[in-house]
């Protein structure tokens, strides 16, 4: 769970609790009976166990409590490594020291296994706007210094494409009970021309927040419900002129993109949020490219489409007036929690922000779901559209694995001690610790869903059920817009950001230039990084 | 008398001048071996298992010793001399020099980082892609007016200074006042003015905008009013530097001229435009130049408040280069980019100090 959000909830609970102790004797007799319930079964598993260190709303966890968790988690570990087994051994692990958490967290989860399996594990600590640069420069230069990395899918091009991956013993696979997976992280993601290479800890999509007192009997819209499709927006915004937020007494505005795309890569997803439901065909899994030719399919009426509703909206001056300068960051946190905006798409945390964050104002009035769809779909074989409902939520980044690299290889033993590192780290009991407390991960299993055990550990059931029941709808949904895992994949983003910008800054006659742009700038990469190998490397990322 | 009886201020041997030359030359010969055949390793022509520079570097450094020694050796005090000299020249070498040259390499090279062919020579397709790229020179036009703004900004200065040199109720605490922009980060700068107080929602300068009366205060959405705003943080930060430049000539200015002056019966304006503004020119052309050079790296503000935007309107070239290099790993033409951008910066500095130069002999 991410720092920000858990200390929200830990908030909201302490202040909930604080009432409940005025409350009647029944009421205090009812609580009562269902803690003393949970405890007991708390008790009974390792998972109980270890969801109460230190326990809901009973401050950060420290180092002290990491090494617990770590210690209770180690039964899979000594079921296949002998006590002592890599005594001498040395790994290196390169990952993020984001919000102290990440390398902190394995840094603790990892003593118990270093002191038991007697392997020492040496650290390379990256803060995440220098993790990107420090990975492409040691893999361009042929430098790679670590044995075990925290790594993003979306590398996986740049690192198993290249062959510096080591692939994953089958026994790993049991020991991390990888079945447990949501659909969208089994293969292909994880994989390479069939080979196995990652052991996730995290997982990550977009999902659709609005505000539900904007619709339904006497709402400032006047619709029934929120649209579902993403035709039906610029009705809502259309709706919502002149109208004042119920809750701020500001303009009222209809849905929010982010119309300062340019992140780094990342706010191409934004783009991509309203263009999958049009290009990605369920019969097809490719929809950024064409997989035989890397032709970019960013410039088809799908994607065409979804940047004239954009710049439509635009036209209309749908959007609050400080929006072309608003990056995805503004337009979810000082935006949409502070009251401006109907809807967005984001990553899981912004809905639970909503209602735990002190500078929200949403808190009561927000819901979500997965992602808008469309009325019609492009289908790229045929050329044509279909007129066909269409629902494809975007599994932006995919979220964080460990992998281990080819450098231990050709040392059984230091290859085996670098698996059983990793695959102590992405066990599926200490996943559910990471998922329920601060550790900059979200659930990535289905077990990760039980929401009894959540409610065990003290949690609100409302709130979790609300908070992952749209990311788990997304994750396993049969039609999710994967992303392409090939080198570069985020030079594409990131110079689609500038020419989207500059399309919408009116730099281009329309859409369809625009959408032209990119494409041509994307040929340029794609012939830049080496086109065969890229169409190989695509296909194999789509398991084709 | 330590130093008379060494034999390094004596005659030198024939025996130790060849010995000293002979060390010159075979650390020279390793030096050059070793970095052929790392290069030869490299090209994939000689394969010797060598994964990184590290031996060309380790021979550099030894050619480097041999040479100081060897130096000593055949020269005498002559080359001890040199070897206070030498070390430097040796850095600068490996750390300016060297760096620059292959800066230049990587220029004409087809690099990104993710390609799996790595690096590759394409000639002059980096220049001719710069030549033809609208918004580097987009970000060119950018500079120029940021770099004309540099102007204004010795005004705001100039005026700082003088105030702070006149004879005004706590003006130590008004110097430390005004030069606390200074000290602060020019990020820190972007979030708290550029982020937050000129946020459009909760930002005080919104409020007061709107308390005025101006309905939508939105400031880096319009391309020149985003401009003018980035100027301003830039200004807000950097004027201090010039002021205390041109502050430090005002103390140092002799009395004598200006109480002249006073008894001639100039007015204040006189004093200041006949006699003070002269002669602070050399002192104003100093901190006008370094302030243009700082100039000419703006980077931070851009890239923290506007990327760039309003579709490219506050783009610096340094911000431009920035998201070459680091979001797209296009490591060729984004060192092309920085390469020219290098070259133009030392031609308009060079003829720029010409200029003043000859301006300046014409005045005296």
């Amino acid at each position: 769970m991410k720092l920000e959000l858990y200390n929200r909830i830990a908030a909201i609970q302490a202040s909930r609790r604080s009432f409940m102790k005025g409350a009647a004797a029944l009421a205090a007799g009812t609580a009562l009976s269902s803690t003393f319930a949970g405890r007991a079964f708390a008790q009974d598993s390792v998972r109980a166990q270890i969801l109460q260190i230190p326990g809901v709303g009973k401050g950060s966890p420290t180092d002290a409590d990491w090494q617990k968790v770590g210690e209770l988690c180690l039964a899979a570990t000594k079921a296949n490594v002998a006590e002592g087994e890599f005594a001498g051994v040395e790994l290196t692990f390169m990952g993020l020291n984001n919000q102290n958490l990440h390398n902190f967290l394995f840094r603790g989860f990892l003593k118990p296994w270093e002191a038991y399996t007697g392997a020492k594990i040496n650290w390379i600590d990256l803060a995440q706007a220098d993790y990107n640069p420090r990975l492409q420069q040691s893999i361009a230069t042929g430098t790679v210094d670590f044995d075990i990395v925290e790594m993003g899918a979306p590398f996986e091009g740049d690192t198993a494409g290249k062959g510096l991956l080591d692939e994953m013993p089958d026994w790993v696979a049991t020991q991390i009970e990888a079945d447990d997976l949501v659909n969208y992280l089994k293969a292909p993601v994880g994989t390479w021309d069939g080979k196995t290479y990652r052991i996730n800890i995290d997982g990550d999509c977009h999902t659709f927040a609005y505000r539900k007192d904007y619709f339904g009997d006497g709402s400032i819209s006047g619709m029934a419900d929120v649209p579902t499709h993403w035709e039906d927006f610029p009705a809502l915004a259309t709706a919502l002129t002149g109208k004042n937020d119920p809750i701020t007494g500001t303009p009222a505005y209809g849905f929010i993109d982010p119309l300062k795309y340019q992140w780094g890569g990342f706010g191409f997803y934004f783009l991509e949020d309203r263009a999958a439901a049009y290009a990605k065909h369920p019969d097809d899994p490719a929809w950024l490219f064409d997989p035989d030719t890397m032709k970019p399919r960013v410039n088809n009426p799908a994607w065409v489409q979804a940047i004239q509703d954009v710049l439509d909206l635009v036209k209309a001056n749908a959007y609050p007036p400080d929006q072309l300068n608003a990056d995805p960051n503004a337009t979810a946190f000082s935006q949409f929690l502070g009251g401006t905006g109907a809807a967005l798409t984001w990553w899981g945390d912004v809905g639970s922000n909503a209602r735990t964050s002190d500078t929200s104002v949403v808190g009561d009035v927000v819901g979500f779901s997965i992602n808008p769809g469309a009325k019609k779909v492009y289908n790229s074989k045929t050329s044509a559209w279909e007129e066909k409902e269409n629902f494809a939520p975007n599994m932006a980044y995919i979220g964080w694995g460990v992998y281990v690299t080819s450098r231990v290889s050709g040392d059984e033993k230091k290859r085996k001690a670098a698996w059983s590192a990793a695959a102590h780290l992405g066990g599926k009991d200490i996943s559910l610790w990471t998922a329920a407390y601060p550790s900059g991960f979200q659930p990535y299993r289905n077990s990760h869903f039980q929401y009894d055990e959540w409610v065990a550990a003290g949690y609100d059931r409302a709130f979790v059920e609300d908070y992952l029941g749209s990311n788990l709808d997304s994750y396993n949904h049969p039609n999710a817009a994967i992303e392409p895992r090939i080198p570069g994949i985020f030079q594409y983003y990131s110079i689609a950001e500038d020419e989207l910008v500059k399309g919408i800054n009116g730099q281009y006659a329309g859409a369809q230039e625009t959408a032209d742009a990119i494409a041509a700038a994307w040929e340029k990469i794609t012939d830049q990084i080496g086109r065969d190998n890229q169409i190989k490397l695509y296909k194999a990322s789509l398991g084709m | 008398m330590a130093l008379t009886e060494s034999p390094s201020y004596g005659a030198i041997s024939r025996r130790r001048k060849d010995g000293g030359r002979a060390l010159i030359a075979a650390a020279s010969v390793l030096f050059l071996a070793v970095g052929l055949l790392q290069a030869l390793n490299s090209a994939g022509i000689l394969p010797l298992g060598l994964k990184d520079w590290r031996p060309t570097l380790y021979a550099y450094l030894l050619w480097a010793v041999a040479l100081g020694v060897g130096m000593v050796m055949a020269r005498g005090e002559a080359g001890l001399k040199a070897l206070f000299i030498l070390p430097a020249a040796l850095f600068t070498v490996a750390m300016a020099i060297f760096p620059t040259l292959f800066g230049l390499s990587i220029a004409f090279t087809d690099w990104n980082l993710a390609s799996l062919t790595g690096q590759k020579f394409n000639g002059f397709d980096n220049l001719v892609q710069l030549v033809r790229d609208p918004f580097y020179w987009n970000a060119m036009r950018n500079m120029v007016i940021y770099v004309l703004f540099v102007l204004v900004e010795y005004a705001v200065a100039f005026g700082l200074a003088l105030l702070l040199n006149a004879e005004i109720r706590a003006r130590k605490f008004w110097r430390v006042v005004f030069l606390i922009p200074l000290m602060l980060s020019p990020v820190a700068v972007s979030w708290m003015v550029g982020k937050s107080m000129l946020e459009y929602r909760f930002g005080p300068v919104a409020r007061f905008a709107r308390w005025l009366g101006f309905n939508n205060p939105s400031f880096f959405t319009d391309p020149w009013v985003a401009r003018l705003w980035i100027e301003a943080m830039d200004a807000w930060v950097s004027i201090p530097f010039v002021m205390i430049l041109l502050l430090a000539g005002l103390q140092a200015m002799p009395k004598e001229v200006i109480e002249a002056a006073k008894v001639d019966g100039a007015s204040p304006w006189q004093r200041f435009w006949q006699v003070i503004f002269p002669l602070m020119l050399p002192v104003s052309i100093t901190a006008i130049v370094l302030r243009i050079i700082f100039k000419l790296k703006l980077a931070d503000i851009i890239i923290t408040v506007t990327s760039g935007g309003p579709g490219g309107a506050t783009d610096s070239v340094s911000s431009f280069i920035y998201r070459e290099y680091r979001d797209r790993s296009n490591v060729g033409y984004g060192t092309m980019l920085a390469m020219f951008y290098l070259v133009l910066i030392v031609i308009f500095i060079t003829l720029l100090l010409k200029f003043l130069r000859r301006h300046m002999q014409r005045m005296t």
